[in-house]
């Protein structure tokens, strides 16, 4: 084969292209795929963190989980997935609307409102503890002075509001990135449409269903979406908040794996836990891409 | 909040027929929600201690006092980790910046059989549930006597901060025009001082927008710190939780200070790169 005449010293571009990327793959590889890979096969042996060696136990491991963990983690989950992206999906929308017409300072306005989304997480937890708080807490504070309730309420300590104190605390630092995300798809409807349908008759609502909605729909769906896979696997406010408490109602996959494994030192069940959890995240993560390269393909 | 001075930028566009009083009432009461905690947070950082414990609480201080600023530069295991938080973040930062740059570059300007998938790949990878991997991640580092280390930490944050970044840095890339490119490879440049001598000091903006999320990323994160680090190399999310939250009685003040300060880079950071990072988030998102 002779050589390409313009560049003889080099390999082909398609070669260096493709190494190129080389760096990336071996750290996909080493700290993605092996650990994936490796995570399940524990699923399938008795394992412990601290003790060396392990046995096959074949399918123990998911039957034990699926006897007294998986479906009250489940619930937990997907109670968590679809209020934490709900709630906070329904205020961004609401504030990128607010923020897309004539308002004053409206560009100061959209740099502000991304300060919950910036600080982290773990930063959002603290502030939300503390106000939470049952003794001292803003909330009950206000509350109580307000006569909407007449005793201090434990929002994180009892069993029936840690999960919606979570969720609460979930929203604030989810909405502003929705909102961005919105706003930005928002700039991308063209005005004339708005002008011609209201020359036409057309009322804000109608015109929000028939001209702002159909244009927003690509960008909906990929915002919904990830926040969806990324509530399905969130660990730092849960974890910090609760700790998955109390009595394991505010548990869901994220914990109870990392609890089973760094914890109760059990690898077998927490891989068993993992691989169940995964097999749910996945069917998201297609859909994912999916969409992903519909809408690049636009 | 809604009677700023600032002009809006003037517009290319007209916006449609403004609903003023309902977009101020939105923000209103969406700007109490958002910014309530924030208030709060600031406010508790500088309340005395033996008001900040009463109730119901006082909802402007009294008095105003530093001294939980003052606790948190007398206590050596936060400067400690604060050293960790800075070191490994930058680290991250680098490493980031360099592979993300290699990988956009090849993902924008060549064609090669696999790319696709490959792009699939990386994307999907951010997805993978981190508390499933850190069961085998934590006995490979401890295999190769990585835990506790600096490198295990910069590894996993790298891998995680990567795809964004990679995402964030070829559509950068992809306004960069080819013939540039090209030219110079007429000229006689090779392969690799194409990227080094054109490509890169051309994307500096690009560059340091991407360091700067991936210095962020690594900076907030807590699973991978809490796990792989025990308390000499941890960073500051796990170290104050470690710190503040196992005692009975927390000093809120004092982690209200601290929770202030560990927001600062952040905030800051944000502030200065916030275009490039609100259009690289869009982009990376949407133009997978």
């Amino acid at each position: 084969m002779p050589d390409n005449a313009r560049q003889p010293k080099h390999l082909s571009d398609r070669t260096f292209g493709f190494l190129l990327t080389l760096p990336a793959v071996v750290l996909f590889a080493a700290i993605v795929l092996y650990p994936l890979i490796g995570s399940l096969t524990t699923s399938l042996f008795q394992q412990s963190l601290v003790i060396p060696g392990r046995s096959f136990v074949g399918l123990d491991n998911f039957r034990h989980v699926l006897d007294d963990q998986f479906w009250p983690v489940l619930q937990n989950t997907l109670v968590f997935t679809v209020f934490s992206t709900a709630c906070p999906f329904i205020l961004g929308f609401a504030l990128a609307l607010a923020l897309n017409t004539r308002l004053p300072g409206r560009a100061v306005l959209r740099g502000a409102f991304l300060f919950p989304w910036v600080i982290p997480g773990v930063v959002v937890s603290f502030a939300w503890l503390w106000i939470f708080n049952a003794n001292y807490g803003l909330l009950n504070g206000v509350l109580v002075q307000l006569g909407l309730i007449d005793a201090p309420v434990s929002w994180l300590g009892d069993p029936t509001t840690a999960m919606l104190a979570v969720i609460v605390a979930k929203t604030w630092a989810s909405f502003p990135w929705i909102m961005v995300m919105l706003l930005a798809g928002l700039q991308t409807v063209p005005a004339t449409l708005h002008e011609a349908a209201a020359m036409d008759g057309a009322g804000t609502l109608r015109r929000f269903w028939h001209i702002t909605l159909p244009h927003l729909r690509g960008i909906i769906g990929i915002v919904v979406l990830l926040e969806v896979i990324w509530n399905f696997q969130h660990f730092d406010m849960i974890y910090v908040l609760t700790g998955g408490g109390p009595a394991g109602a505010t548990t869901t996959f994220a914990v109870a794996v990392y609890e089973t494994a760094f914890k109760g030192f059990d690898l077998g069940r927490a891989g068993a836990l993992g691989a169940l959890w995964l097999l749910l995240l996945l069917v998201l993560v297609v859909g994912y891409v999916r969409l992903a390269e519909r809408e690049e393909k636009r | 909040m809604t009677t700023l001075t600032v002009a809006a930028p003037p517009q290319t566009r007209k916006p449609r027929k403004p609903r003023p009083w309902l977009a101020m009432i939105a923000v209103i009461v969406i700007g109490l929600f958002a910014f309530g905690p924030v208030y709060w947070l600031i406010v508790t950082a500088l309340t005395p201690s033996g008001d900040a414990f009463q109730f119901p609480p006082r909802l402007w201080p009294r008095t105003v006092t530093f001294e939980h600023f003052a606790n948190l530069a007398d206590n050596p295991v936060l400067g400690r980790y604060l050293v960790n938080s800075l070191i490994v973040s930058s680290l991250t930062a680098v490493l980031t910046v360099l592979v993300s740059a290699y990988t956009a570059y090849s993902f924008s300007k060549f064609r090669y059989r696999g790319r696709r998938s490959l792009m699939s790949l990386i994307l999907a990878s951010q997805m993978f549930p981190q508390a499933l991997l850190l069961i085998t991640l934590y006995l490979l580092f401890s295999a190769f006597g990585l835990l506790n280390s600096y490198l295990a930490l910069v590894l996993s944050f790298t891998t995680f901060t990567l795809p964004l970044c990679v995402w964030m840095l070829k559509g950068f890339f992809d306004t960069i025009p080819d013939e540039l490119l090209e030219a110079a490879k007429v000229d006689g440049a090779g392969q690799g001082s194409v990227i080094h001598r054109i490509l890169l000091p051309v994307s500096l903006p690009g560059l340091v927008a991407t360091g700067l999320f991936a210095f962020i990323r690594g900076w907030n994160d807590f699973i991978f710190a809490l796990t792989l680090a025990g308390p000499e190399k941890q960073t500051l999310p796990p170290g104050l939780v470690n710190t503040y939250l196992g005692e009975f009685q927390a000093a809120w003040p004092d982690l209200m200070a601290a929770s202030l300060v560990v927001s600062l880079p952040v905030v800051g950071g944000f502030v200065i790169l916030q275009r490039y990072l609100v259009a690289g988030l869009v982009s990376g998102a949407v133009k997978g």
